[in-house]
């Protein structure tokens, strides 16, 4: 059995590089179960015995307030069973800084486990004038000090016997910081528990309870049992007779730990002199600046943007290129029938369609992580803070929305730093209303087929441009107006306060940025593929059956037959249609050449047409052969289960000015958004390998009518499709999300219900404004 | 005699010790967490709502809800 060893710090202490160097990036990341806390854990290298390292949240202080921070509190005291009994803890301090650090360590002393205290950034302290007599402080502590520079990878031999040592050391005594009435009020309330059922509390848990007022121990601990009013009760009464005593809960913990500190500090450490301005200060003056930081903040947000959009595409076109030769290949090893159909059109397009956005993601997450390394994200929270405090949010809420424009998975994930719980569900609940880049197929397929490119103000496209532009407005503007309100209703509450800290500037790790890049990517990968795979197949299943396919399938073994016996012809076709384009091209483009070109012309254009209709009577059969593969999938996709709830549902979408068609297109597309412009491609009775750039389905879609012959598509019914894509839920993966993070169906579902109502009404407003004028 | 002002009213550079932090137990809690107490020296880098505070080497941004309030006695400068 390995040891297993808990790692615990401030923020900012250089604790993802310490891990780093100890375990050498070969750590098992995954979720505590339940919440929302990453659980990382490491092999330390180079020990004559396994020791296994538990890297925990950085944290300010052990208080647990929300079920979050239990879990740090839980598996230090052994209490978390997917991690079993912790044999000692490492609690990692910035040795410029002991006094504030000693807060935490403080309280980490108090769980009665074995200790390690690391002095890191050492080198950076003695340089600045600290003077620490380590030996001394180890004295005075009773457990074993190692001073540290973990970005030289300095002292961590000595950091790895210490931590071999300190189980057979065993732990050293507790600090004792609190006046006696409280320790008496402690064992009171220890009683108190065993009489309410509770025998096997740790003392640490029950000093917890009474300090942290409204904390996780007070409210949720002992929660749905009956004797949770008597519990409460019990710890107002012991705080209002503490407070009797002159010993005020929760300031005297403040008030003890820091005495403690200062006296555990005295004649061993002097700290270095507080710089009065740093180079971080005279960055800040220009980064933070009301106007000029908002400024460079706009023109960054524009670069990484721009950057993810563009340097992305190379490799998701790769990605997508990957998927349609998997696809092929499965196709050419198993003749057309049912799960030949299960494995191209549901599973390898399902699945599929969702990793072509790892690059995005992979990049996306790359800027995240060089921004967030070198401190500068920690100063666009504060400069968002100004715009995000106006609608119940604060700074913190502002990464994980920039995110969400990439994709609201990873920024759901991101809003595990907003403390305040009705914020943070806030955040999570209008995260999905930002585009995210799965909307941009929709967008530019109806874009390019409905908003005209003439030039507006002398800009070709400009119209177009200005049409994307609207619909990221849109949904910022959603995300605004819904969170103002959801904070005025059920997420009731002040604003609340923005306290965070703004890390001194440096240079970023490349081993930090790039572990966290792959680690995000892994889990986007096995997230978003489980449950896109399970969808793909529902979906697949709900407009396959119950229709019978045998004879499409024939059809699509002959028409597979004559390709391969064909292929001469059919390549030749597609020469000779390439050369009449080009032909036709020149003549359009040269209309003032001479008499005799001209003549020259016309007979090459005779000679080619020629061939080609001679050619297109000797494939006729061929090409009839897949029109009625395409027609028949059509109709059986008409009578499946999802054809017959999308007559069902025409007259709800008939307002939106869409036809059922459309209708169950979108129904379809619920797994992700991208998946409608595939789903109209199936249902306006082509081939299912159509992409948005296809030219058949734009004709398709401009062609098709209604029973009267009135035309379905127009101006109108584009922009409110558009609308509609651009605030639904249409995406299983974000709500899977959600309920991972909130630990509970109600929040996605209340998600789902919000958007889809709110695209509805959107989407009919904006049609029935849209045909009148 | 000492000059006692809210935080809000410290101008860029001003150097003073925090005498008292009201608000909700919870937030007075997280910020003497992090530093920022009675008794303990600050600077304002930046004045604003969110300010930024020097607290030793730590530089904290701040925005206080309307109960919560920390009032310093400024250092006069010579």
């Amino acid at each position: 059995m390995p040891l297993t060893v808990a790692i615990i710090g401030n923020p900012n202490t250089g604790k993802s590089t310490l891990f780093n160097a100890l375990t050498g990036l070969q750590a098992r990341v995954g979720n505590f179960p339940g919440v929302t806390v990453e659980k990382k854990i490491g092999r330390i290298k180079g020990t004559a015995e396994p020791i296994d390292l538990v890297d925990l949240p950085g944290t300010y202080s052990l208080s647990p307030r929300s079920l979050d921070e239990m879990v740090s509190v839980n598996v230090l005291l052994g209490r978390q069973t997917d991690v079993g009994k912790v044999d000692a803890v490492v609690c990692i301090l910035d040795a410029s800084n002991l006094e504030r650090n000693f807060y935490l360590a403080c309280q980490v002393l108090d769980l009665g486990l074995p200790t390690v205290i690391v002095l890191n950034m050492f080198d950076v302290a003695t340089t600045r004038g600290a003077k620490i007599d380590i030996s001394a402080l180890s004295r005075k502590l009773g457990v074993q000090v190692v001073a540290t520079s973990a970005h030289r990878k300095e002292g961590l031999d000595a950091l790895k016997s210490a931590i071999a040592a300190a189980v057979p050391n065993g732990p050293g005594p507790r600090p004792h910081p609190f006046p006696e009435a409280f320790y008496a009020e402690c064992h009171q309330l220890a009683s108190k528990l065993a009489e309410l059922g509770r025998s096997d509390a740790p003392s640490f848990l029950v000093e917890r309870a009474l300090l942290d007022v409204g904390g996780y121990l007070e409210t949720e601990w002992l929660a749905g049992s009956d004797v949770a009013e008597r519990w409460k009760t019990a710890l107002i009464e012991a705080r209002a007779r503490l407070k009797e005593a002159g010993c005020r809960v929760p300031a005297v913990e403040a008030k003890a730990r820091y005495a403690w500190a200062k006296q555990t500090l005295a004649d061993v450490a002097t700290a270095p002199a507080a710089r009065a301005e740093t180079l971080s200060d005279r960055v800040d003056r220009v980064l933070t600046h009301r106007f000029a930081g908002l400024l460079i903040f706009a023109v960054l947000m524009v670069v990484v943007f721009q950057a993810i959009f563009s340097w992305a595409q190379p490799l998701m076109d790769l990605c997508g290129a990957g998927q349609s030769a998997v696809s092929g290949f499965v196709a050419s090893l198993i003749s057309p029938g049912t799960l030949r159909s299960l494995l191209t059109d549901g599973v390898v397009a399902g699945v599929g369609g969702v990793l072509v956005f790892l690059p995005q993601i992979g990049m996306l997450f790359l800027f995240i992580a060089l921004l967030e390394d070198c401190g500068y994200l920690a100063r666009a929270a504060f400069l968002m803070d100004k715009v995000m405090s106006k609608f119940g949010l604060n700074g913190k809420s502002f990464v994980p929305l920039m995110t969400s424009h990439a994709c609201a998975i990873p920024g759901i994930m991101a809003t595990r730093v907003i403390e305040d719980r009705n914020a943070r569900l806030a955040t999570i609940l209008v995260a999905p209303l930002m585009s995210c880049s799965a909307r941009l197929p929709v967008y530019t397929l109806f874009i390019s087929l409905f908003v005209s490119d003439a030039p507006l103000l002398g800009l070709r496209g400009a119209r177009q441009g200005l049409t994307l532009f609207a619909m990221y407005a849109l949904g910022i503007i959603a995300a605004a107006l819904v969170a103002a309100v959801l904070r005025k209703t059920i997420f009731h509450g002040e604003t609340p306060p923005f306290v965070m800290e703004l890390p001194a500037y440096k240079w970023p790790s490349p081993w930090i940025v790039a572990s966290r890049v792959w680690d995000r990517m892994m889990a986007f990968v096995t997230r978003a593929g489980t449950l896109i795979f399970a969808a793909a197949i529902v979906v697949w299943a709900g407009s396959f059956f119950p229709g019978d396919h045998s004879q499409e399938f024939e059809k699509q073994r002959f028409v597979e037959q004559t390709d391969v016996a064909q292929a001469d012809p059919l390549k030749h076709r597609a020469m000779l249609e390439e050369a009449l384009a080009k032909l036709n091209g020149r003549i359009a483009a040269q209309a003032s050449a001479n008499e005799l070109e001209r003549a020259e012309w016309q007979q090459k254009l005779a000679i080619t047409e020629g061939g080609l209709a001679e050619l297109n009577a000797a494939l006729k059969p061929l090409d009839d052969a897949r029109a009625e593969v395409n027609h028949l999938r059509a109709s059986l996709v008409e009578q499946s289960f999802l054809g017959h709830l999308g007559h069902l549902i025409e007259p709800v979408v008939k307002p939106l000015g869409w036809d059922w068609k459309i209708g169950v297109g979108t129904l379809l597309s619920f797994p992700a958004r991208e998946l409608v412009v595939t789903n109209l491609g199936i249902i306006y009775g082509l081939g299912q390998d159509v992409d948005e750039s296809n030219q058949q389905l734009w004709s398709a879609i401009r062609e098709a009518k209604w029973p009267d012959g009135r035309p379905v598509y127009g101006v109108p019914v584009a922009l409110s499709i558009m609308v509609f894509f651009s605030l639904c839920a249409q995406c299983a993966a974000t709500l899977m999300t959600i309920r991972r993070e909130t630990n509970s169906w109600r929040w996605p579902i209340v998600t789902f219900s919000y958007m889809t109502l709110l695209a509805y009404f959107a989407a009919l407003v904006t049609y029935q404004v849209a045909i009148r004028l | 005699m000492e000059n006692i002002v809210p935080l809000e009213l410290m101008a860029a550079g001003e150097v003073g010790l925090v005498v008292q932090v009201n608000g909700s137990p919870d937030v007075v809690h997280r910020l003497a967490e992090m530093g920022l107490r009675e008794q303990v020296r600050i600077m304002m880098v930046q004045p604003g709502r969110p300010c930024i505070v020097a607290v030793g080497d730590h530089r904290l941004s701040l925005r206080m809800d309307d109960e919560a309030e920390i009032l310093v006695a400024l250092t006069v400068t010579p």
